[in-house]
């Protein structure tokens, strides 16, 4: 909405009322964002430096519920925890997502019908997926309970790895359908031209994939990406039915972390401390990603064709 | 339009974004309490679920004679501390809310807002009389009453399969030694002795309850929770946790507990099907396996106080559990008068036969009179006898402190367990408890 301004006023000089629409047009939108993030936003700012139970009124209590979380230990680790998912996520989906996409995007005979049955995580809650998963990991009477000789006595929760191991499955077994789409999308928006030409010199399929594929879709991993990290970052729902945040502290990411805090303690101060923080993690990570990746100067791939 | 201010707006533009999500739920505030309280009505907050057609029966009951009505409110029952808590500094907080006592309400006690029932039990000494001591006084805070208890109490008691228990040549065991031995025989015969839904947490609590009830008797937990951490180092706590140890480290529990729940059937279905020998667990264990398999609950399903601990100062007759629900009165009521006669039901014949008629088993004196209304006679026989016979009741660790202790306790006992800390961990985490 911002950047409209400074160039209606060099086009439009002639007058108002002709070309781009004005600030007006952006209103409902901006009232809408305002009452329903910024003035949120602010007003967690504002508990953050409160206590409050949910009774009564907030007490101002200064500084004290972000000096008590700056020497949480349990705050820095869900920290590093949430980062840790996040990067297993984007290593493990990106990969099978671009592959998927691509043969998506194809023509084969069954890829319709094979395609739709792929997408139904899509289609099924967060909630609905980490109760399937939690039945069916179930150590007596789910697949592990079958199969122990590759899952041992069949306790995948009862230890850091296994959970982490589990949430990540679980994470890619959700969230690859929608990156797929992603990326099929973008696959299918690879003009033909290309693929022609490299075939009259010559390259493989493997070789078409590398040259043509890859760098036409680094827009789109990029996209994926921020979506991932974004979305990594306050995964909730998955982590409170499959894992509980356990054992122990060894899954409690910082999403988790601020719900425990705000709705099982009443602790609504240091869990607005939390989520500050969460926001500004995440802003910084994405920022980060943008800036790394370039996308902020993003220019088409298809110059010159 | 220069790069640094494009920088800020979609810095903000980010940051916002997220924050939609983070902080839509976090914002709840109400309007200003007050004396704008509904007219000739008075609102009754319950948990929502299936008790509640005894709930509303009497409510009908109540109504047919009174000018003041009262309007019956059932709040679904996930979440229902968080719900409570959100609306009772409110003026739309419920005359009459459902609660656990002990913690679920000591902060509304200190917040002011609960209305101290000793009057009305001045006026009608039936409000305190006609219920059992040990349950009555869960809803005691600092000398005077705020509760009264209106659904069934559940105890928890040490379950097991019978059959299970006969091949292998175990009687119930009557003390600690007799669990040990039972331990390895069911060990030795390749099944779980004891089936734990460690993913749950406060399955794994219980058991810290009783032996710890067991070893130093109550008075050791009530200090702590009156704010004395010291008993948390003393010998007797380290005793109960030195047996707690033995008892997993002999593999009583099996290896993958914390992987599995009760909540979602995966440790009542172990004892059914005689992959287990036993488990710790409240009444509701009955109803459990009756929902799955009437027959079973009937014929196989067996029960027994907590094993008696030799050497320890607790008595074997002590119980531990949720002692029953309590209504507690707002003190902003508009009509406390209408309150206390509505509570007067609770200790009602027609309230009795109700409750014993859906499987809830109330706690006033007068409930064995009407043992055959029951859904399980023996049963609920039983349990009266046990809970009318306990010198103490301890609620649960997890409701007798606020709320904000319940996660580091559940945490704590979870970490004891799978070995993440040790002795000195566990104190340390108990003695941290505000």
């Amino acid at each position: 909405m911002t950047t409209l301004a400074p160039r209606r006023r060099s086009t439009n000089r002639g007058g108002p009322s002709v070309g781009r629409p004005g600030a007006v047009w952006a209103l409902p939108a901006t009232l809408f964002f305002g009452l329903f993030a910024l003035v949120p936003l602010v007003m967690v700012v504002v508990l953050s430096f409160t206590q409050w139970s949910g009774i009564g009124s907030p007490r101002f209590v200064g500084l004290e519920n972000w000096t008590d979380l700056a020497s949480d230990p349990v705050m820095m680790k869900s920290l590093w925890l949430s980062v840790l998912l996040v990067v297993l996520g984007v290593v493990t989906q990106t990969p099978l997502s671009i592959l998927l996409g691509v043969w998506a995007a194809g023509h084969q005979k069954n890829r319709a019908v094979l395609s739709a049955i792929y997408f139904v995580p899509l289609l099924l809650s967060a909630a609905a997926i980490s109760v399937l998963w939690r039945a069916l990991l179930d150590p007596n009477f789910g697949i592990p309970g079958q199969l122990p000789w590759l899952f041992g006595d069949g306790n995948l929760l009862g230890n850091q790895a296994g959970a982490i191991a589990v949430l990540t499955f679980v994470g890619m077994w959700q969230f690859t359908p929608f990156h797929t789409l992603i990326y099929q999308g973008a696959a299918r928006a690879i003009p033909q031209v290309l693929y022609q030409a490299a075939q009259i010199d010559g390259a493989s399929t493997v070789r078409q994939f590398f040259s043509i594929t890859l760098p036409q879709l680094k827009n789109s991993v990029i996209t994926s990406m921020i979506l991932m990290v974004v979305g990594g970052l306050t995964t909730f729902d998955t982590v409170l039915i499959l894992t509980n945040g356990g054992p122990g502290t060894d899954t409690t990411i910082t999403a988790f972390y601020m719900y425990q805090q705000a709705f099982r303690s009443f602790d609504f101060g240091t869990g607005s401390a939390i989520a500050v923080v969460l926001v500004v993690v995440a802003t910084a990570i994405s920022l980060l990603v943008v800036r790394l990746s370039g996308y902020d100067k993003m220019q088409s791939e298809q110059e010159g064709i | 339009m220069n790069k640094s201010t494009s920088r800020v707006t979609r810095f903000l533009a980010g940051g916002v974004a997220l924050a939609v999500g983070l902080t839509m739920s976090g914002c709840a505030s109400g309007g200003s309490g007050g004396s704008d309280r509904p007219e000739n009505e008075i609102h009754v907050a319950v948990y929502g679920d299936s008790g509640n057609t005894v709930e509303q029966q009497l409510v009908d009951t109540f109504n047919k004679t009174s000018d003041v009505k009262i309007v019956l409110d059932t709040i679904p029952g996930a979440d229902y501390q968080q719900k409570l808590q959100t609306i009772i500094g409110t003026s739309n907080a419920p005359d009459i809310f459902f609660n656990w006592g002990g913690g679920s309400i000591s902060d509304f006690v200190e917040s002011d807002l609960l209305l101290p029932l000793d009057d009305f039990i001045t006026e009608d000494p039936g409000l305190k009389d006609n219920f059992l001591p040990s349950v009555f006084n869960t809803a005691v805070i600092d000398g005077k009453s705020y509760g009264i208890p209106m659904r069934g109490t559940q105890p928890v008691m040490l379950f097991n399969n019978k059959q299970v228990l006969a091949d292998n040549g175990i009687t119930a065991p009557a003390t600690w030694d007799e669990l040990l031995e039972a331990v390895e025989k069911l060990k030795a015969a390749g099944i779980t002795p004891i089936a734990l839904g460690g993913a749950d947490q406060w399955t794994t609590l219980m058991w810290f309850e009783y032996v710890y009830d067991r070893v130093a008797g109550p008075e050791l937990f009530e200090k702590a929770l009156a704010g004395d951490p010291k008993v948390w180092e003393s010998a007797a706590s380290k005793k109960a946790l030195g047996m707690l140890k033995d008892l997993i480290d002999a593999g009583a529990f099996g290896t993958n507990y914390d992987s599995v729940k009760f909540t979602d059937g995966g440790s009542p279905t172990l004892l059914r099907t005689g992959k287990a020998g036993f488990e710790l667990m409240g009444s509701w264990e009955y109803a459990t396996q009756q929902d799955v398999d009437p027959t079973f609950a009937e014929t196989n399903l067996g029960y027994t106080e907590f094993p008696a601990i030799e050497g320890g100062t607790g008595d074997a007759k002590n119980l531990v559990g949720n002692t029953n629900n309590f209504y507690s009165v707002l003190k902003a009521t508009r009509y406390p008068d209408t309150a206390r006669d509505f509570l007067k039901l609770m200790y009602s014949d027609e309230f009795v036969e109700a409750q014993l008629g859906i499987g809830n088993l109330p706690t006033t004196t007068n409930t064995p009179e009407f043992f055959q209304d029951a859904a399980s006679p023996d049963y609920a026989a039983y349990q009266f006898g046990l809970v009318e016979a306990a010198p103490s009741f301890q609620l649960s660790w997890d409701q007798a402190y606020p709320p904000s202790a319940i996660t580091p306790i559940h945490q704590a006992v979870a970490q004891f367990f799978s070995g993440q800390i040790d002795e000195a961990g566990f104190i340390q985490a108990m003695q941290a408890l505000k």
